[in-house]
């Protein structure tokens, strides 16, 4: 598996987040709340976590967000969390 | 123009009905891209591109297509948004069309929400726009603005339309009627540029012609259509029964000349699905029970939206009012 920083991680999160809400990359921070700080309801939340599969799928072999895990994804960390869980493993 | 997306595998009557109205569209001149399993018979020698997994009509939207990422409607999307095909098209699962659209092909950037666009027919006129008939269960006032716009350039586009007028759909004429949703609505369409408003409008003004684009909330426009559905097949049913009596034989060799041509503007299948307005790229969403002539006036309308620009005209009049 290719070696990727928690650093990169965050920056593709940040990235994809600030394309489906239209925000500004820089402007995010990892304690951000994902619905109350950034505004993401249900439907951005899975445009999110689909275009994160697709991101890493390449690096991470069958990579997904497991469907009972989502309720956990409640700030930019916890999303930068389990990518780089899924990396270690 | 690029081939159209077609899922071969979406619709209950799916895979001999879709492609049937394939190849009488194909018949036509117009350019396809078969989505289906390798092997799919009965294809003539249209394109295929291979796709192993369907997504059936009661997998979840926004799961299968996250799961089923080989599946034919997953791959028609992909195939719009990597520029092998203009436009796709399917009778299968709506709520996953939707979530494939979206998540393959994404939003025009500035659009809050997408929304199904639904031609209501309009004896003697040409049809009123419906929008949202399903996407969006609950909206928010900004969004049904939204709506208004994009409903407005689809009527333009598609039906030749000047300056449409746009009703919101409540409980009454007057502007106070309805609940907190519609009159902040309305509040905002008073205002809102590049928008004909001509106020709140009812239920019953959809068919009359008063109106060229309705906006609601995608619960109460799927309440509306299903309505108008059900209603029209039950009273076209009870007309032919009734003319079906050996004592109104003459009466009804009278009448037919005149009411098939009326029945072919009441039925669904002509106008060939709704289009999802929003997206980035022509997406056309049939009636899972869609015949092949439903295929057919679905791939025509596809081809219509792609050749008229209407991607590209929403994203226009979407980036105007976010710059005004």
């Amino acid at each position: 598996m290719a070696t990727i920083e928690r650093n990169e991680v965050f920056a593709t999160v940040c990235r994809h987040l600030a394309e489906i809400l239209e925000i500004t990359a820089a402007d995010i921070s990892e304690t951000q709340t994902l619905a109350d700080d950034l505004g993401a309801d249900s439907i951005a939340l899975i445009e999110l976590v689909d275009s994160l599969e697709q991101e890493f799928s390449d690096i991470i072999p069958n990579f997904q967000f497991e469907d009972d895990d989502l309720s956990g994804l409640l700030t930019v960390a916890d999303a930068v969390n389990y990518i780089v869980l899924a990396l270690g493993k | 123009m690029l081939p159209i997306a077609v899922d071969a595998m979406g619709g209950d009557n799916a895979p001999s009905a879709i492609l049937a109205g394939a190849l009488e569209a194909a018949a036509l001149g117009i350019p396809l891209l078969l989505v289906g399993p390798e092997g799919l018979e009965g294809i003539d020698d249209l394109p295929l591109l291979v796709a192993s997994e369907v997504i059936e009509m009661d997998d979840d939207p926004a799961q299968s297509v996250r799961r089923k990422r080989d599946s034919t409607l997953v791959r028609a999307a992909e195939a719009v948004r990597d520029g092998k095909a203009s436009a796709m098209i399917s009778a299968g699962n709506t709520g996953a069309t939707m979530a494939s659209a979206l998540l393959r092909m994404g939003r025009i950037s500035g659009v809050a929400r997408p929304a199904i666009a639904t031609p209501v027919p309009v004896p003697g006129g040409h049809p009123t726009v419906l929008l949202d008939a399903g996407a969006n269960a609950e909206v928010q006032p900004e969004w049904l603005v939204q709506f208004a716009l994009m409903g407005s350039v689809y009527s333009e586009r598609r039906f030749g339309v000047e300056n449409p007028r746009v009703g919101l759909l409540s409980i009454g004429e007057e502007p106070g009627k309805g609940d907190t949703l519609r009159k902040e609505t309305y509040e905002l369409l008073k205002v809102a540029p590049g928008i004909n408003f001509i106020g709140n409008v009812e239920g019953r003004d959809l068919m009359t012609g008063v109106v060229d684009v309705v906006v609601t909330d995608g619960f109460t426009g799927n309440v509306v259509l299903k309505t108008l559905e059900g209603s029209l097949r039950t009273v076209v049913k009870a007309l032919f029964t009734a003319f079906g009596q050996p004592e109104y034989a003459d009466a009804a060799n009278t009448l037919m000349p005149a009411l098939l041509p009326l029945y072919e503007t009441l039925d669904p299948d002509t106008y060939g699905g709704a289009i999802l307005l929003g997206v980035d790229g022509v997406c056309i969403i049939s009636h899972g029970s869609s015949s092949a002539r439903a295929m057919v006036n679905g791939i025509k309308c596809a081809q219509e939206m792609v050749e008229t620009g209407m991607v590209e005209a929403i994203r226009v009049a979407i980036s105007s009012t976010l710059a005004e």
